[in-house]
């Protein structure tokens, strides 16, 4: 691993031949895979995945989806609240669920298992007996949000 | 023939490019102790993947090739603490290689706990980079104001890492958004989901944040042209995009933190220790020490790569 040879007297430290082939390989290995990453990759690739960050083109014109959840609590059965659909409180953050909208509308009782991480992150709080996850759609016309907001609820799960 | 071996020739040179091992001593004592800070402040959610149901895990390719499994609490809070010690223990500068690799293991793996649920965060790629790399240079002291071609090697890749994040971002806007990503409402979009209230202005003003794509776009795509810049503009470029950053937070509180390290590899950070080291000098052990003595470091033009430190210290008028 050693691959120095000596600074000659001249305060520059050189690399020997095979130090120097290495590193270049590594280096052209690392452009081909974020390279190759960036033209045909997805996420799936990391750390050598596109990066598109607010990559995505938003029509000037309808609508900002915000994705939440509402729970019943022990304490108050009756009444739907908002709560965080942070790592904090359920264990996932509101990506990870937006993205599997698909699967949770397949298979509400999915959302079980938040409210149970909910009860491992959160022990003094009152137990979750009933979760849904609810779409907001604030409507944007020519760039501009209107103030109307639509809200739907896309899959609803209770404890049994 | 002999066009395309002059060519290899001076992008080796300029890959090799001699660089001070202070500057990597220096950038390796700031990237640890970000990865401290990081793991334990600024991006826990792998943590919290620790308590989620493995129904939620989802593996990208590096867990497939690696056979990683669901993450556990048990699992989260090894990776956690790994970073956390072997940082710390790297932050000593022994042992540069086993410490500084068991160190990027840990945080890789650790970041993958954090993208293997559904949602992968596009900002932190290039620091694996910088975790893979410096290790490569072994040892490299403080005060050790040799120049060398690993050290150069590694910070040039690191600054090309850097900027390909800009590059690239841009080309995945081109791929994903199209062309007509600088014209759509993607910016308002952000704002509306986590814009800060001295952000919602720009909602009120949608032209602003319109030419906001336009900008961002240009600057982007033409970020590599940093690395044909003179040393003056190379700075005034890397300080620019540290504003854009700065503004971003300030509008929607996303920071791009690992990337914003790996931009320190473009600054003369040896010159910025030993200007410290002296001014705490003065501050604090006035008459303590006689002039000159334990600080070689500031002597003029001390193991500067590609700038002229000379002229530098003359402009900032000690």
């Amino acid at each position: 691993m050693s691959v120095n040879q000596g600074d000659n007297g001249s305060g520059v430290l050189r690399l020997s031949r095979i130090g120097r082939a290495w590193r270049a390989a590594v280096v052209v290995a690392l452009i081909a895979l974020f390279c190759a990453g960036s033209l045909v990759g997805n996420d799936h690739w990391w750390p050598f995945s596109p990066w598109r960050m607010f990559a995505t083109s938003q029509a000037a014109t309808g609508s900002v989806w915000s994705t939440g959840i509402e729970v019943r609590t022990a304490d108050e059965p009756g009444e739907w609240v908002r709560a965080p659909l942070t790592p904090e409180n359920v264990g996932v953050n509101r990506a990870e669920v937006e993205g599997r909208i698909p699967q949770i509308e397949a298979d509400p009782a999915r959302l079980g298992t938040l409210a149970e991480s909910h009860a491992k992150l959160r022990p003094g709080a009152a137990a979750w007996i009933g979760l849904r996850v609810v779409r907001h759609k604030i409507v944007v016309v020519d760039r501009e949000p209107t103030g109307e907001v639509e809200t739907e609820v896309l899959a609803e799960w209770a404890a049994s | 023939m002999g066009g395309v071996m002059s060519v290899m020739g001076r992008l080796s040179a300029w890959l090799f490019t001699p660089m001070p091992l202070a500057r990597v001593a220096v950038l390796r004592w700031l990237v640890y102790a970000f990865v401290i800070i990081d793991v334990l402040l600024l991006h826990t959610s792998g943590w919290y993947h620790g308590f989620a149901d493995p129904v939620w895990y989802e593996p990208l390719i590096m867990g497939e090739v690696f056979r990683l499994p669901a993450a556990s609490v048990l699992l989260v809070e090894t990776l956690k603490w790994g970073c956390v010690l072997g940082a710390l223990a790297a932050l000593t500068g022994k042992a540069p290689r086993v410490l500084g690799w068991t160190v990027a293991v840990c945080w890789i793996w650790y970041q993958y706990v954090a993208f293997s649920y559904g949602k992968v965060d596009h900002d932190r790629a290039d620091f694996v980079v910088a975790l893979a790399l410096l290790p490569t240079v072994g040892l490299a002291h403080l005060s050790d104001r040799r120049r060398s071609e690993a050290a150069g090697m590694a910070l040039r890749a690191i600054q090309m890492a850097a900027i390909a994040t800009y590059f690239l971002s841009a080309w995945a806007k081109l791929r994903f958004g199209g062309p007509e990503w600088v014209n759509s409402a993607t910016m308002v979009r952000a704002v509306v989901r986590r814009g800060t209230p001295w952000a919602q202005w720009l909602l009120e003003i949608p032209w602003t944040l319109h030419w906001f794509q336009w900008v961002l776009m240009a600057a982007e795509l033409t970020a590599p042209v940093i690395f044909l810049l003179s040393e003056k503009w190379r700075r005034r470029v890397v300080a620019a995009w540290f504003a854009f950053h700065a503004m971003t937070y300030a509008a929607i509180t996303i920071a791009f933190w690992p990337h914003l390290v790996m931009m320190l590899a473009f600054l003369p950070l040896e010159e910025y220790a030993d200007r410290l080291r002296s001014w705490w000098t003065r501050r604090f052990s006035s008459g303590a020490a006689p002039p000159g003595e334990s600080r070689p470091a500031s002597r003029p033009g001390a193991g500067v790569g590609c700038a002229r430190p000379s002229d530098r210290r003359r402009r900032r008028g000690r």
